[in-house]
């Protein structure tokens, strides 16, 4: 049971931590990720271990799709607007990442490529 | 307007986590690698949710007020990415440089095909400002998005559809493509479909995971410092 409490505390006080920073200094940075930053920072510092962690954020992780579906039934509230502009939203949707997919992976691979051939 | 009883509402949570369940069982059963990416548990939760409540006359306002404890959780959630973060860091560490230039690379070629789009379909600016920061993940979506003038609304449920279109296709793509490296598979998926792509490059190797929430994380930060200055310049420099 303390595993549990230990591992959601370190989670929830980053969290808390990166939303009070957030908020002092008036940023737009997602509190969130910033979170994650500090609990990273903990991590390779050795002030967090990863078995104090794991109790919670193991479970958390596998089930985090879970977490998105509310926003994502969220597109029925434009309906209208999508019927109206369905062929540029699709284009939008499939051209978009597949792009992005294709041109980040290629670049990656030819500077991993030709840093392993220096 | 069907009414649902009020009392009845409480039910969405546990019927969303139910769903969700019973389908990812459904889903870890499929042998063929194109029927699991079809069958992807996320996809089809909310199909089925999104067709009852069109169905019944439902309320959107109602389901995302009583689903919120979901939405917040999705918060812990991208603070324990630090973990798989953690475990494959000393892989990434080497490689921090680039990275970033290549999630740069990546964040404006999405702005920028996003924009020609809207150029070649002739969409009102409303919309095309909706379209220009969906290579991300939601909160930032939503931040830059309405700093742009755009319907925020909108730009979050395509980013939905954008990480689910990764999720389902994007390792088809790679496997097409033959590009077979951890690296270049994570940081692709995490800087096009930031968290549902994070979340299945998780499930496809734990390398490609954590090499997706740096370029997610990395994405969301870098987001939000060019998308405003470049899509007015797009508009100001191509309208």
């Amino acid at each position: 049971m303390m595993k549990y409490l230990l591992s959601s505390a370190i989670i929830l006080l980053c969290l808390a931590c990166a939303k009070l920073i957030m908020h002092f200094t008036g940023g737009s940075f997602p509190a969130p990720l910033l979170a994650m930053v500090i609990l990273l920072v903990l991590l390779l510092a050795g002030i967090v271990k990863e078995e104090h962690l794991k109790p919670c954020a193991s479970p958390i992780l596998n089930v985090m799709p879970i977490f998105f579906i509310p926003a994502g039934v969220g597109f029925i509230e434009h309906l209208n607007l999508i019927k109206s502009n369905w062929p540029f939203l699709m284009s939008v949707i499939f051209i978009v990442p597949a792009s992005t997919l294709l041109l980040v992976s290629s670049v990656m691979v030819f500077f991993k490529s030709r840093k392993n051939n220096d | 307007m069907t009414e649902l009883k009020p009392d009845l509402w409480w039910l969405c949570v546990p019927i969303i986590i139910a769903l969700f369940l019973l389908l990812r069982a459904f889903n870890t059963r499929m042998e063929n690698s194109a029927l699991r990416s079809i069958t992807n548990p996320v996809f089809l939760s909310i199909a089925v949710i999104a067709l009852l409540l069109i169905n019944f006359n439902l309320p959107y306002s109602e389901f995302a007020h009583h689903s919120q404890l979901l939405s917040w959780l999705l918060e812990p959630a991208i603070v324990a990415l630090a973990l798989p973060l953690y475990q494959q860091f000393i892989h990434v560490r080497k490689n921090l440089l680039l990275i970033l230039g290549t999630c740069s690379l990546g964040i404006v070629n999405a702005t920028f095909v996003a924009f020609l789009l809207s150029v070649f379909f002739k969409v009102p600016s409303e919309l095309s400002a909706s379209v220009a920061a969906l290579s991300v993940t939601t909160p930032i979506s939503l931040i830059v998005t309405d700093s742009l003038g755009g319907i925020s609304s909108l730009a979050a449920a395509m980013v939905i559809f954008i990480g689910l279109l990764g999720a389902l296709f994007g390792f088809m793509l790679f496997r097409l493509v033959k590009i077979g490296s951890h690296e270049s598979q994570g940081v692709a998926m995490g800087t096009a479909c930031h968290a549902i792509g994070t979340a299945a490059a998780l499930a496809e190797h734990a390398k490609v995971g954590a090499f997706s929430s740096v370029a997610m994380a990395l994405s969301a930060l870098l987001t939000a410092i060019i998308v405003p200055l470049l899509y007015p310049f797009l508009v100001n420099s191509l309208l």
